[in-house]
């Protein structure tokens, strides 16, 4: 959103949405636009009136451009921060061990100014003992405006102010799939959880709903993730027009089997399971639905694009239902390890194949670094698939490309 | 997807390692915050007399505090505008301008101008009815020597 508007200042005001990849649905949005009654996920022809009537901006998701101006930003909060984790892209967790509390919140304003300087991108920050209460201080620095920004959390009645104010199903680590459960046990917000026994959250919640517990009343419980490698990597898309052919939809299955291979190889990581799963149009009620997936366990965790792709065909095959017609389709890899740490099975392992698979896959990215899909396996599309994508409302890539800065007269 | 231009790689793979940075890096030059660095490109000829021209590069630095006859991106009533930035009120004998001070709106806000470097267009006083910022500070200006390129 903020990204949109540090290269499109007429924005500023104006009710915008940003959509998913395909133009799918709403995946972000202005204040301006939430107070327009635009809820989040709704698929962009729900909101297409309002755009023909002039009354709301769209734009397709800009990741090139979004993830430029994330990592300027990043680089301004490791100056400051004696350690910087950053948790996504528009999300980091600095750890102020060793500053002063009296000085952090003017820190902390001075950073935001100069964020919002450099970059056009303005942040909040939340201030805490431990994650999980930061990102309760942040969602209120976030929301009210009299923060100026910063909220800090650090004293027992501001935390059960704050608590008391957050639903339960906002607290990071329960969400909506923990929330109904504590719902329906009278545990409403955030301070009704910690007032109940840690038995009472051990029993239904497990260890990690204990750590949530813990957290929320400022003890550290979760550790920095140490350069921890992704535990899952997820290629997905909807499709412009629906596919009914197996060969197709094998097609489309193989070209995000070779996108995460490629990941993988990017991480220097390889995978041990290979998922796919195939849907049709939910939103046409009129057809018949389907929506399976399935998946395959490799006998050695792999990353080369000959086995990946393979692996998902197989599971493709296993669901794989004529007479449907399908929107979307993904390939998801999991169980990540390091490609270093492979311990091979002892049989039937044919190492040979191995060995001509990596280098098959070295060649590729070699020959695919321009970010074009010049080389590719049989079963993959030519060419770069992203030309498939629709992005009719995209922006600019302004910082990435020379062909399209912005423009000064 | 972006073609992503590169930042300058030395050329050419060289077996003498102890070399590794002898080469010229253009972005150490004219980069002085990256992260507050970005691009533009000029159309137009509101400032030729300044020698900007259409199609050169602008070398914007976003952390820079605008000053008096900075060149400069404005943001103005929906557009991005490339003028010179002023707090003197502009005069058409230039020698007269140089005398004059600072100049100060009724409420005491210190007036701004926008002024283009071409006769063919009028400076501009800021006012409260404009949508206006200062998008960002021009530090250099990339210009095309050879157009057989």
């Amino acid at each position: 959103m903020s990204c949109e508007r540090a290269f499109q200042p007429e924005l500023e005001g104006c009710p915008v949405v940003v959509l998913s990849n395909n133009d799918g649905c709403v995946v972000a949005r202005s204040n301006e636009s939430k107070a327009l009654g635009v809820p989040m996920g709704t698929p962009y022809f729900k909101v297409k009136y309002l755009v023909d009537k002039g009354k709301l901006v769209v734009r397709s998701s800009n990741y090139t451009l979004y993830g430029d101006l994330s990592a300027r930003v990043m680089s301004l909060l490791a100056e400051v921060a004696p350690k910087l984790e950053v948790y996504s892209i528009d999300e980091a967790f600095m750890n102020m061990d060793g500053v002063r509390k009296e000085d952090l919140t003017g820190l902390c304003r001075d950073l935001i100014r100069k964020i919002r300087r450099w970059t056009g991108i303005p942040v909040s920050i939340g201030i805490a003992e431990s994650k999980t209460l930061a990102k309760v201080a942040n969602h209120f620095a976030k929301k009210y405006k009299g923060y100026k920004g910063v909220c800090m959390i650090d004293t027992p009645e501001k935390m059960n102010k704050a608590l008391s104010l957050t639903p339960i199903r906002d607290v990071w680590g329960i969400g909506w799939r923990g929330a109904p459960k504590l719902e329906a046990a009278g545990v409403k917000n955030a301070l009704d959880f910690v007032s109940r026994p840690s038995e009472w959250v051990r029993e239904r919640m497990g260890i990690m709903g204990v750590r949530t517990w813990s957290e929320l009343q400022g003890i550290r419980m979760v550790e920095d993730e140490k350069d921890e490698k992704r535990k899952s990597i997820c290629t997905s898309r909807s499709f412009a027009n629906m596919i009914t052919k197996f060969d197709d939809l094998a097609q489309r299955v193989s070209d995000f089997a070779g996108k995460c291979a490629e990941k993988l190889r990017k991480d220097g990581t390889a995978a041990g399971t290979v998922g796919v799963f195939i849907h049709t149009n939910r939103f046409r009620e009129d057809l018949a639905q389907y929506y399976p997936n399935a998946c395959v366990k490799l006998d050695v965790p792999a990353n080369s694009t000959p086995e990946i792709v393979g692996a998902a065909l197989r599971a493709m095959k296993m669901v794989f239902r004529q007479g449907f017609e399908y929107k979307r389709a993904g390939v998801i890899v999991t169980d990540i390890v390091d490609a270093d740490s492979i311990q091979q099975t002892l049989f039937g392992f044919d190492s040979g194949a191995r060995d001509r698979d990596d280098r098959i896959s070295r060649v590729m990215d070699m020959v695919n670094t321009s970010g074009k899909n010049v080389l590719h396996l049989g079963t993959q599309r030519s060419g770069h698939y992203a030309d498939g994508i629709r992005r009719e409302f995209c922006s600019g890539l302004y910082t990435t490309s020379w062909d399209e800065l912005i423009e000064v007269k | 997807m972006a073609d992503d231009k590169p930042t300058v790689h030395a050329g050419f793979p060289s077996p003498a390692q102890d070399y590794m940075n002898s080469f010229i890096d253009l972005n150490k030059e004219l980069v002085r915050h990256p992260a507050a660095t970005f691009y533009a490109r000029v159309v137009g000829d509101s400032m030729v007399d300044a020698g900007v021209e259409e199609g050169d590069v602008l070398v914007v630095d976003k952390s820079l505090e605008p000053q008096e006859g900075d060149m400069a991106i404005c943001f103005i009533d929906g557009e991005f505008a490339l003028k010179f930035i002023s707090y003197k009120e502009p005069s058409a004998k230039s020698v007269k301008a140089k005398k004059q001070g600072v100049s100060y709106d009724i409420l005491g806000h210190r007036k701004m101008w926008l002024l283009p470097a071409n006769e063919k267009y009028p400076p501009i006083e800021v006012t409260e009815s404009n949508d206006f910022t200062i998008w960002g500070v021009v530090t250099y200006i990339i210009k095309k020597a050879c157009t057989r390129l």
